[in-house]
């Protein structure tokens, strides 16, 4: 065995900047998130060339998944042209060469901040959810290993508790983003802060899910057909947002996830929140050749 | 100011080995195309210095002892190549993890034919409902010590290679030999 | 297109860039010996936080941040994750240490002298304003001692450690190849000693001082005495491929050894970093004296100092609130509105 046969040639950076030992320990990590599904799996987290709380977490598993055939797309709060999306969809194709879209269909690896897109994701489409906090016992527990333990235990009790206090208190589950889900009736996850509205999309998917923390080093995923059901009680179903029956003022679409858009005259107006869905939306009406994709919720509705 | 950097050969087949490795994970039972060195190809994509391995096949003990990998017996390794697979009782000793820490159970590597043999039905997060295979190669026992091993979320996670096949058996799914 | 100007955000980034940059204007070699000569303790500062040693990197990090230290110690830690690690030094031992400055506050005099070394300790604070008026502030030259301090120094806790005042940590024979490394393993509570002491070294400096101050204050159970606190040059020595021993260099280091009273024994908390920072180490020493059967939850315990002196993850979560938050924002919205409107149907009076 000599020097050369141990080293390799020096590159000014990897391919897809992480260097190969980073990506090999993210590797080993993703499968075991795989294998126990909803489980938080503590990993190395490189720094990257972006702060901590920006979407370090799940940088690292697109630069890892990342080849350059594939078709990246970068979501930020459900729009494309989001600054931080841009941010890291140029960076993305700066350091792996791969093609970027905005369109949900073409996509095969999906980062996101916060959303979950409007069309059906497929089998052969990736989702890259970024976690600013992975605890869903945080706010009962902010001790990380005390609250490792109750994982352990699958003691959710003051969870439960929480949950129950609130309906008292308020009449329901005060809960916004991030609803605490049960995974594979085992492992209780954040699912990032997407809102309500995207939790049932998890609910026995078709696409895989990673959700991968970069600040807080830890990484959970949601494998395709796998129940992922948000903490209820039977007598009090779990309500998402009140968006049924808004429509977007500038896409005509109706029956998504609208971001509210306060006017002078103290109303508001309604825009939806996966703005390429608007964007494909309006060029169909204005006779382009476009397709829509199937959609998760049919009419303001969640199609089971 | 900076260049894309293209992507080695090394990089390439490491980042293809592992795209099969995780969708076949995320799926079980269903088999997926990986390299036709199939063995090797995982050893490069998962295995380096931090990794302790246990291998009990000899052919690919040197591509382990390249990788840095501390090499280990069944107990303490976090990645088992177990080759053709003879005897079971290697099973109860591999790495289960913990509770706290499930994702220390081990990743098991073995050979099988996937297509003929036992007749299995699958279930668990993955599986569609559930899906039948044939599954051939395996020692007498090995899917009831499998179960009698695994106190999820403990376990190991299992990928069968058939020639230029793998699939993915994580500790979540269930086995039933029918 | 009738919707957005889906590039929009990219212009956007791109300009907000340039106007950070064009303030600094262009960064020449000049410019980086200039930082290296003039600012030591800052470059020292950022390489100790981001755990790497080069200060000819480090001032370029300065210079390319305008002085924003998070942002240099971020792009320095981005940079070395992604260097290659070559080999593993050989162990450090204080008595080898070539000191610059070496004190303890534990006795009037120990073995091998107080040596005060460069410092403004006991200097007046006042700034030298003649220099705003065209007049240079040339310091004075420093007259050397008719006898040179030794260059290495015995340890003041070994002379403790023989008077059975003090056990001193057992030796510890880990391989160096198998020392845990915090930048290559996630963080777990109860952690590695290896991890701590890592963790300490690269923790913000800000941050270990509010946390250990806290603990000087009266948040922790310990009071600190100064043991010993050493600003040296410490030697790399490495071991080639074919088994020579070399010195790789030196490199500057800061250590502290805090002690306080424990029953019949002194405690002892322990801190190094890389670069000379004082305040760093002495505050971390405390924090590690003090973190042995610290409470759950108070300042003084490993899991709560560890992850909140940790700058990159901490100033990095702070400017993350600046990203919109209104999808989250507009779900609590939701859920809010609909309480109230529950709240005041029940108010209304039953027909």
């Amino acid at each position: 065995m000599s020097l050369k046969t141990l080293t390799r040639d020096w590159e000014p950076m990897s391919y897809g900047f992480l260097d190969a030992s980073a990506k090999r320990e993210l590797r080993r990590k993703m499968l075991k998130a795989v294998a126990v599904p909803g489980c938080q799996m503590p990993y190395a987290s490189r720094e990257v060339p972006m702060a901590r709380g920006w979407g370090t977490g799940g940088l690292q598993v697109s630069l890892t998944l990342i080849n350059p055939k594939t078709c990246v797309k970068v979501i930020d709060q459900g729009a494309d042209d989001s600054v931080n999306a841009a941010s890291i969809r140029s960076f993305l194709a700066k350091v792996s060469g791969a093609p970027t879209t905005l369109d949900t269909l073409k996509a095969d690896l999906i980062q996101s901040r916060h959303r979950i897109p409007e069309e059906v994701l497929r089998e052969d489409q990736v989702l890259v959810l970024q976690v600013p906090n992975p605890e869903p016992l945080r706010s009962v527990q902010p001790n990380m290993s005390i609250a490792r333990q109750m994982h352990a235990d699958a003691d959710y009790g003051r969870m439960w508790l929480q949950l129950y206090e609130q309906i008292v208190r308020s009449g329901r589950i005060m809960q916004g983003a991030s609803y605490p889900s049960m995974v594979n009736g085992r492992h209780v996850m954040t699912p990032s802060p997407i809102p309500r509205w995207d939790v049932p999309k998890l609910n026995m998917a078709k696409h895989l899910t990673i959700l991968s923390a970069g600040r807080e080093k830890r990484i959970f995923a949601v494998p395709p057909y796998t129940r992922v059901e948000p903490l209820v009680f039977d007598d009090v179903p779990y309500k998402v947002e009140d968006h049924a029956k808004l429509t977007c003022n500038r896409s005509g679409a109706r029956g998504f996830f609208m971001n509210e858009i306060p006017q002078e005259d103290g109303s508001s107006t309604h825009e939806i929140s996966d703005s390429e869905y608007g964007v494909k939306a309006i060029r169909r009406t204005e006779g382009d050749d476009i397709v829509l994709g199937d959609t998760w919720y049919k009419n303001g509705e969640m199609s089971s | 100011m900076l260049t894309v950097p293209t992507a080695t050969a090394t990089e390439t087949r490491a980042n293809h080995t592992f795209e099969a490795l995780l969708w076949a994970l995320s799926r079980p039972g269903m088999p997926r195309d990986i390299a036709s060195d199939a063995e090797a190809a995982i050893i490069d994509a998962l295995i380096d210095r931090e990794c302790k391995v246990y291998c009990a096949d000899p052919v690919l003990m040197p591509l382990i002892l390249k990788t840095g990998a501390f090499l280990s017996d069944p107990t303490t390794a976090d990645h088992a190549f177990l080759g053709k697979l003879i005897d079971v009782n290697v099973l109860e000793s591999l790495r289960a993890g913990s509770d706290l820490y499930p994702d220390d159970g081990a990743t098991v590597v073995a050979n099988a034919q996937i297509g003929t043999g036992q007749l299995l039905r699958l279930s668990g997060p993955g599986v569609d409902g559930s899906l039948q295979i044939n599954i051939d190669g395996l020692p007498q026992g090995f899917w009831a010590k499998r179960a009698d091993c695994l106190r999820y979320p403990m376990g190991f996670d299992i990928f069968l290679i058939d020639g230029a096949r793998v699939i993915g058996l994580p500790r979540s799914t269930q086995i039933e030999v029918l | 297109m009738a919707y957005v100007a889906t590039r929009g955000g990219e212009r956007a980034i791109e300009q907000a860039e340039r106007l950070f940059r064009a303030e600094m204007g262009t960064i020449t070699p000049e410019r980086i010996n200039e930082i290296k000569a003039a600012m030591p303790y800052l470059v020292d500062r950022v390489m100790g936080e981001a755990s790497l040693y080069d200060e000819d990197i480090a001032a370029l990090a300065l210079a390319q941040t305008g002085g924003e230290l998070y942002e240099a110690v971020l792009v320095l830690r981005a940079w070395r994750t992604t260097q290659p690690r070559l080999s593993v030094a050989d162990p450090i031992e204080q008595d080898a240490l070539f000191t610059h400055r070496r004190l303890s506050a534990a006795f009037k005099d120990i073995p091998g002298g107080q040596l005060l070394g460069p410092t403004l300790d006991y200097s007046h604070r006042l700034l030298a304003t003649q220099v705003l008026t065209g007049e240079a502030f040339d310091p004075v030259p420093v007259e050397p001692a008719a006898t040179p301090a030794p260059a290495h120094q015995p340890s003041v806790s070994a002379w403790q450690a023989a008077n059975d005042l003090v056990d001193l940590p057992k030796g510890d024979a880990t391989r160096p190849d198998d020392i845990p490394d915090i930048t290559r393993e996630p963080l777990l509570f109860p952690s590695k000693r290896a991890h701590t002491l890592q963790s300490l070294a690269r923790g913000e400096t800000g941050g270990v001082l509010a946390l250990g101050y806290a603990a000087m204050r009266g948040y922790g159970q310990a009071h600190p005495t100064v043991n010993e606190l050493r600003l040296a040059e410490a030697e790399i020595v490495v071991t080639h491929p074919k088994g020579t021993k070399f010195s790789a260099g030196r490199v500057k280091v800061s250590q502290a050894e805090v002690l306080s009273k424990k029953d019949e024994k002194l405690e002892l908390g322990f801190a190094a970093t890389l670069g000379w920072n004082e305040v760093k180490v002495i505050a971390a020493a405390t924090l590690d004296l003090n973190s042995a059967g610290a409470p759950k939850g108070s300042a003084t315990e490993e899991e709560f100092f560890l992850y909140h002196t940790e700058g990159v993850e901490s100033s990095g979560f702070c400017i993350h609130f600046k990203l919109p938050h209104y999808v989250t924002f507009q779900s609590s919205l939701d859920a809010m509105r609909d309480a109230k409107a529950r709240s005041a149907q029940q108010k209304e009076p039953a027909q």
